[in-house]
């Protein structure tokens, strides 16, 4: 299988795609610079890479409390009902 | 007036027409029925149809306009989908169930009074509740009888409020509802819809009730019931702030559980909670953007979460198992179904250049110009959640891992086909999004690709995706289920027994007592007497008209003196006797 071997490859090679997907981000942050405000209603929308830490803070808030309120209550042995 | 074929009729009299081919015929008519179904969509020129009256009431089979005719066209198009990916199914049972299921909910979008849309919407109640029997488990038994008792409690709060709004209106007719003047009656319909929309907290059946289904009832399942909600919430209560709140709610919640369940169709099944949230919010809104945001999200939710179910169905078809914990590495055997799955998830997640992204950024965007921006806040939140979910977490754990890879192969070439196409689909409608923006019900001028959109989709994705990698670790699935609203009426049930048994069963077996003690010995003594009362008193009677039976019996041999004219004189005799009683 072709794509198998690919997929093989990209994952012997972590350090590589760790790489290029650092820059990736880094454009991303770059490029949000260059956007033109001039529509901006919101302040939420003149803020430079606001969506990119909304992201990263976001994600990380939502694993940390859903993970925890299982851990806390939520989550029983898969026979609780029987 | 035109003439109109009503696309349910396919449905229902392929239903009729399954039990009767067996092969290669039965196979063609599975496909046969939702291509003309299709074609009946096609044709359909806008206009009311089908009017009857029945018991007093002003009933319409057929309001073809365009909010109808886009869920009509999803719903066939899905029904096609869903009998490629099902037609290795032997029992005809199950492609019937799949035909009533599909028809009731085409009958439910074209009804144009309550009364109408009533009976579908129970129809499709009780023939969506054999997709999950026939998976012919004792769980999926029990979820089954569940989810049906919850629907029937759905359709009662319905059938309340449609009865009140009657007695309020004189009229079964199904409108829009102007928020001001609502009263009990409309919220009542309201709650009847929203719980099939699984609105919180009346959500609790779905991902109760859609895993234990069968893998190819799955596919139907997570399709017709909430976008036919979908649909009437769209129809009579956009503008109900309320619902632009508990949609918002329901974005978040969703992810949250798809973030800690382990089955992945337990994740998707949460998934539709919050996907439908979107559509719920966007119909709060209420304004033409947001109205037109929640009929293509649900156009284009319906094809990618199908996909995603057939992925998950796929994996649990040939591995026996749709656990994270027990999966892994299948990247090397499944490659077909990996590239499907990815595409349904990126989809769900709202990437550039598939389906999500063309009709979830129009609800965001409704929300940011009316200025709810707390709104927009979660709604973008809840889509960090989708790709973190149902895009990273479950395509890591299950393709890829760290784990032995399971042995598994590609799943029957029908089920790689409708993976195929629905795939395709996802993707011209994200490259291509007028196809779809042709069918909105209002006017649109909405243009998904603008850089500001490119870029803050691509940040929360791509941040989304950092922030993954680096706390993987926490991420790990665990072999658990998790708690929700279903507690109160699982465990309700198990309390009620346990409240018969020790309540009830008490004061029964201390009745017992009281009447083993009291009641036997009273019962004796009273056999006593009556025995006394047989013996003295029957007896005697019994024996007395005995003795009196013989004396009679000489009177009566001497009458039979064979002499008809003693016979007609003691005949008229006793005729006489016999009126004169009468008389008197």
């Amino acid at each position: 299988m072709k794509l198998a071997d690919m997929i093989g490859t990209l994952r012997e090679n972590l350090k590589i795609l760790r790489t290029v997907m650092i820059v990736y981000l880094a454009v991303l942050i770059v490029f949000d610079f260059f956007l033109s405000r001039e529509h901006a209603h919101y302040l939420i929308d003149k803020i430079y890479a606001y969506w990119s830490v909304f992201g990263a803070v976001g994600c990380f808030l939502l694993i940390k409390f859903s993970k925890g309120i299982a851990h806390l209550f939520l989550a029983k042995d898969e026979d609780y009902y029987d | 007036m035109n003439s109109w074929l009503h696309p349910a009729l396919f449905f229902f009299a392929g239903s009729l027409l399954l039990p009767f081919f067996q092969g290669k015929a039965k196979k063609a008519i599975l496909l046969l029925i939702p291509i003309l179904a299709i074609i009946a969509v096609a044709l359909a020129e806008q206009g009311v149809y089908g009017q009857y009256r029945f018991l007093n009431v002003n009933g319409v089979f057929g309001r073809v306009d365009k909010l109808s005719l886009i869920f009509a066209w999803v719903f066939t198009i899905m029904a096609f989908l869903g009998a490629l990916y099902a037609l290795h199914v032997k029992e005809s049972g199950h492609h019937i169930a799949g035909f009533l299921y599909v028809g009731s909910s085409l009958g439910a979008v074209f009804a144009g009074d309550y009364f109408t849309l009533f009976i579908f919407w129970e129809i499709m109640a009780f023939s969506s509740v054999f997709l999950i029997w026939y998976q012919r488990t004792k769980k999926s038994l029990d979820a089954g009888f569940r989810y049906l008792l919850v629907h029937v409690f759905g359709g009662l709060l319905f059938f309340t409020g449609m009865m009140l709004y009657y007695g309020k209106t004189g009229s079964f007719a199904f409108n829009s509802i102007a928020p001001a003047g609502a009263g009990i009656a409309e919220y009542l319909i309201l709650c009847g819809f929203a719980l099939n929309a699984a609105v919180l907290p009346l959500h609790a059946w779905l991902p109760d009730a859609y895993p234990e289904a069968t893998v190819e009832g799955a596919v139907f399942l997570c399709a017709f019931t909430t976008k036919t909600a979908v649909y009437v919430l769209a129809r009579g209560f956009a503008g109900f702030e309320i619902l632009a709140i508990m949609g918002t709610a329901m974005t978040v919640f969703g992810v949250c559980y798809a973030v800690i369940e382990n089955d992945i169709r337990r994740v998707l099944a949460y998934h539709i909670i919050s996907q439908v949230g979107y559509m719920v919010a966007g119909i709060g809104i209420g304004t033409h953007l947001a109205v037109n945001g929640a009929a293509a999200h649900a156009f284009a939710h319906i094809l990618y979460k199908a996909l995603l179910f057939m992925g998950a169905g796929a994996v649990l078809y040939m591995t026996g198992t749709a656990k994270l914990t027990r999966l892994g590495g299948l990247y090397r055997t499944m490659p077909l179904t990996m590239i499907f799955y990815i595409v349904g998830a990126v989809s769900i997640a709202g990437f550039p250049l598939f389906s999500g992204f063309v009709s979830k950024s129009m609800i965001v965007s409704a929300a940011h110009q009316e200025g709810r921006l707390w709104l927009m806040s979660f709604l973008n939140l809840a889509g960090i959640g989708t790709f973190l979910s149902v895009g990273l977490k479950v395509t890591y754990f299950a393709f890829f891992g760290k784990g032995e890879p399971v042995q598994a192969k590609e799943p029957p070439a029908n089920m790689l086909w409708a993976m195929a196409i629905t795939s395709l689909l996802c993707f011209i409608i994200g490259v291509y999004p007028d196809v779809l923006y042709v069918l909105l019900p209002f006017a649109t001028e909405y243009r998904p690709y603008n850089l500001p959109h490119l870029s803050e989709a691509l940040q929360l994705l791509s941040f989304t995706g950092l922030v993954f990698f680096l706390l993987l670790s926490k991420l790990g699935p665990e072999e658990k289920i998790n708690l929700d609203v279903d507690y109160f009426y699982r465990k309700g049930t198990a309390l009620f027994l346990k409240f018969d048994e020790k309540v009830i069963g008490v004061g029964d077996s201390l009745w017992g007592e009281l009447y083993r003690t009291i009641g036997l010995r009273a019962l004796f003594k009273s056999a006593d007497a009556s025995y006394g009362f047989d013996q003295k008193v029957i007896d005697g009677i019994v024996d007395g008209s005995a003795t009196s039976t013989v004396g009679l019996g000489s009177v009566v041999r001497k009458l039979q003196s064979g002499r008809v004219q003693t016979y007609i004189g003691l005949s008229l005799m006793i005729f006489f006797l016999v009126v004169l009683f009468a008389v008197i």
